[in-house]
C-alpha cells in the first residue's frame, strides 16, 4: 500500500464513522442511493467513469492545444457533474472531492487565462491524479462497506451527542468547507464555517476552556477570523486547506481533552 | 456599587404568558427535591432539545433514561429557535409531535408560550424555583448573566462604573467581541432599554477605547493577560478559566439594572397534558441535576437551595433589567447600527 493510500485508509476509517452526519442539504450534487450505499456493485461503473472523465478532460486540453475557437471550458464542470462517481466520492472522502474541484478549476483557469500548453498539461496531470486517487478511496470504501464496518449514508442529518463526536463532525464539516471553496462556492463555504462555529464548536468550547483556554482562544480566532478571511480574500485552495488542516490538528488535541474530561466527570445521580 | 434586590428576574423579562408578575410571585416557595423522592417515569415521551452545553444535557438525559428503564424517550435535536419555529408550525397545523421542549434561550421559549402550545405547570413544580423565576406555563432550568470581567492587577473594583452606559465615558481600556452573538444580544437589549441614539453613542464611545477580540473567551483571556482593563462577556467564561487557572488575574464586576447585567435562561415547556411530561420536568429541577449543571457547565441553578457556581455573585445581589427577552430575537436593527457605526 502506498503512503497516500495508507493515509486515505486511515482517514476513511475516521470519515466513515461520521458518514451518517452527511445531510442532503450538505450535498450539492447527486442523490444518495444505491450507488453510494452499495459501492461494490458499482466499482466497475466508476472505473469506466474515471476513464471517461480522463478522456473528456483530455479532449478539452487537446482542443486548447489545437487552438479550437469553439472551446468552452465550462464543459469541464459539466463532465464532472454528469457522473455518478461524483456523489460517491463526495459522500465517502471529501478531501479528495475538494482536490478534484481544485484540479478542474486549475485546468479551466489556465486555459481561460491563455497560459502556455505546458502549464495547462501540468494542471491536467494534477486533475487526473486526483481522479485516480478518488477511485482508490472509493474502492477502499467499498471494502469497508462489504465488511459492514460503516453505516449507510443517510438522507437526514444526525446530530452528534457527545463532545468527541462533535469534534469529529466539525472536522468533517471543515473538509466540506475546503470542498465548497474548491468548487468556488465561497458564500456556501463561509456560511458553513459560521454554522459550524455556532452549531457545533460553541457547544463544546465551555468544557475545553478549563482544560486549555489558549487552545480554545486559538480555535475561536481560526473560526471567526483566519478561515473566513482566507476565503474572503480569495486565497488559493491550498492556502484555505492549510488553515483547515492546522485547525484539525488543534481539534485533535481538543478531542483528546474532551475524552479525558468525560472520564473524570461525576455521575448526574 | 448600588444594588437592589433581584426581584424582577425573568418574570419581568416578560415570558409570563398572561399572568401578572405579582401573581407569579404569589406562589409560595419550596425547596429543591432529591431525585429519590420522584415517581418513576414510564411511557413514551418526545423531547425537542435545543443545542446546549455539548454533551452535558445529553448526560442528564442519559442519567434520566438509566434511572427510568420503562421510559421511551425520543429526542429531536436542533437549534433552539429552529425547533421553536417547528413547534409553532406543528401547533398551527394541528400536528403535535413533541411532548416537551428544552431550549437554551428564553426567546425561543417565548415563541412557544405565545403560540398557546404550552401546557400549564402545577404549583408544586413552579414553587421549587427561586423568586422571580416562577412561571405558570414554562420552567426555567438554568441561567447565565452578562458580566464585566476585569484585570485584578490593573483595576480596583471601585474604578468600574456600575452603569453600563457610564463605561463609554471612562478611561478604562475595554475588550469586546462585536461579532459575537452574545454581545449582539446584549447590544440589542441596550437598544431596547436605552434607545437607538444612546446605544449608537455608546458604541462610538466604547469603540474609541476598545480592543476587538474574535470571541468572548478571547475577551476574558485578553483581560487576564492585561491587554485591556475590563471586558464584556457572559459569566461562565471567567469561571471556567478560573477553574483551570485559579490564580488568573481576572474577577467579575456587575452593572446595575441595565443591559450590562442581563440574565438569560434555558427553560423547558410541557406541550402535552398529563403527568409524564410534568414529572420529566421535575427531574430537571432536582437538586442533583441543578447541582450537576452548576458544577459541570457553570450555569446558574434557578431552583431553591442549590448553590451557584463558585465565584459568581449570589442571584439576590444582582439587579438585571426589566426586559422582555423575546425581543432579543430582533437582531437586524442592531447589526445595521453596529455596521453603520463601524464596529462590525
Amino acid at each position: 500500500m502506498t503512503t497516500t493510500l495508507k493515509k486515505i485508509s486511515t482517514l476513511l476509517t475516521a470519515s466513515f464513522l461520521s458518514l451518517s452526519m452527511v445531510s442532503t442539504s450538505a450535498l450539492a450534487n447527486g442523490e444518495i442511493g444505491d450507488h453510494v450505499n452499495n459501492l461494490h456493485a458499482h466499482i466497475g461503473e466508476y472505473t469506466e467513469e474515471v476513464h471517461w472523465l480522463e478522456s473528456k478532460f483530455g479532449s478539452v486540453v487537446d482542443a486548447y492545444a489545437s487552438k479550437d475557437k469553439n472551446l468552452k471550458t465550462d464543459a469541464l464542470m459539466e463532465y464532472w457533474e454528469e457522473v455518478d462517481f461524483h456523489s460517491a466520492i463526495e459522500t465517502q472522502y471529501v478531501p479528495i472531492y475538494a482536490s478534484i474541484w481544485q484540479g478542474i478549476y486549475g485546468v479551466k483557469v489556465a486555459i481561460d487565462e491563455s497560459k502556455p500548453i505546458d502549464v495547462v498539461r501540468e494542471e491536467q496531470e494534477k486533475l487526473n491524479h486526483a481522479l485516480w486517487q478518488a477511485l482508490g478511496a472509493v474502492k477502499l470504501a467499498s471494502q469497508y462497506q462489504q465488511r459492514g464496518l460503516v453505516d449507510q449514508v443517510r438522507t437526514t442529518e444526525v446530530e452528534p451527542t457527545t463532545g468527541p463526536a462533535v469534534i469529529d463532525d466539525i472536522k468533517t464539516r471543515l473538509d466540506r468547507v475546503v470542498a465548497k471553496y474548491a468548487e468556488q462556492l465561497n458564500e456556501v463555504a463561509t456560511t458553513l464555517v459560521h454554522d459550524t462555529y455556532l452549531q457545533r464548536f460553541e457547544g463544546v468550547e465551555g468544557d475545553l476552556i478549563a482544560k486549555d483556554a489558549d487552545l480554545v482562544e486559538a480555535l475561536e480566532k481560526d473560526f471567526n477570523v483566519t478561515l473566513p478571511q482566507a476565503i474572503s480574500s480569495n486565497k488559493s485552495v491550498d492556502s484555505v486547506r492549510d488553515v483547515v488542516e492546522a485547525m484539525q490538528v488543534k481539534l485533535n488535541k481538543a478531542r483528546a481533552l474532551l475524552v479525558e474530561a468525560e472520564k473524570g466527570r461525576k455521575d448526574v445521580f | 456599587m448600588q444594588r437592589r434586590t433581584f426581584l424582577q428576574g425573568l418574570a419581568a423579562a416578560g415570558v409570563l404568558g398572561s399572568v401578572p408578575f405579582s401573581l407569579a410571585h404569589a406562589v409560595s416557595a419550596a425547596g429543591s427535591v432529591s431525585v429519590e423522592t420522584l415517581p418513576k417515569l414510564e411511557g413514551d415521551l418526545t423531547l425537542y432539545l435545543g443545542r446546549g452545553e455539548g454533551g452535558l444535557y445529553e448526560n442528564v438525559l442519559d442519567a434520566i433514561k438509566k434511572r427510568n428503564p420503562k421510559l421511551n424517550l425520543k429526542v429531536r435535536r436542533g437549534g433552539s429557535a429552529a425547533l421553536a419555529n417547528t413547534i409553532v408550525a406543528e401547533t398551527k397545523a394541528g400536528v403535535k409531535r413533541a411532548d416537551l421542549f428544552w431550549a437554551v434561550d428564553t426567546g425561543s421559549i417565548g415563541m412557544v408560550t405565545d403560540s398557546g402550545a404550552a401546557k400549564p405547570l402545577p404549583s408544586t413544580v413552579t414553587s421549587q424555583l427561586k423568586d422571580g423565576f416562577q412561571y405558570p406555563s414554562w420552567s426555567p432550568v438554568t441561567g447565565r448573566v452578562r458580566t464585566l470581567p476585569y484585570n485584578t492587577e490593573r483595576v480596583k473594583p471601585e474604578q468600574i462604573p456600575d452603569s453600563i452606559m457610564a463605561l463609554a465615558d471612562s478611561d478604562l481600556k475595554i475588550g469586546w467581541a462585536p461579532a459575537y452573538s452574545s454581545f449582539q444580544s446584549f447590544v440589542t437589549a441596550m437598544r431596547i432599554l436605552e434607545g437607538e441614539n444612546a446605544t449608537r453613542s455608546w458604541l462610538k464611545g466604547i469603540n474609541k477605547n476598545a480592543k476587538k477580540y474574535a470571541g468572548e473567551l478571547g475577551v476574558v483571556m485578553g483581560v487576564e493577560r492585561g491587554e485591556v482593563d475590563v471586558g464584556f462577556a457572559n459569566h461562565y467564561y471567567t469561571l471556567r478559566l478560573k477553574s483551570g487557572k485559579p490564580d488568573a488575574n481576572v474577577a467579575l464586576a456587575y452593572t446595575n439594572n441595565d443591559a450590562g447585567c442581563l440574565v438569560n435562561a434555558s427553560g423547558i415547556v410541557a406541550l402535552s397534558e398529563g403527568d409524564l411530561p410534568v414529572n420529566f420536568i421535575r427531574y430537571l429541577l432536582t437538586h442533583e441535576v441543578q447541582s450537576y449543571l452548576a458544577r459541570e457547565a457553570y450555569e446558574i441553578p434557578l431552583v431553591q437551595d442549590v448553590a451557584a457556581p463558585e465565584g459568581l455573585a449570589s442571584l439576590s445581589s444582582l439587579s438585571p433589567p426589566e426586559l422582555d427577552l423575546r425581543k432579543l430575537a430582533d437582531l437586524r436593527p442592531t447589526l445595521n447600527m453596529m455596521r453603520d457605526v463601524g464596529v462590525l
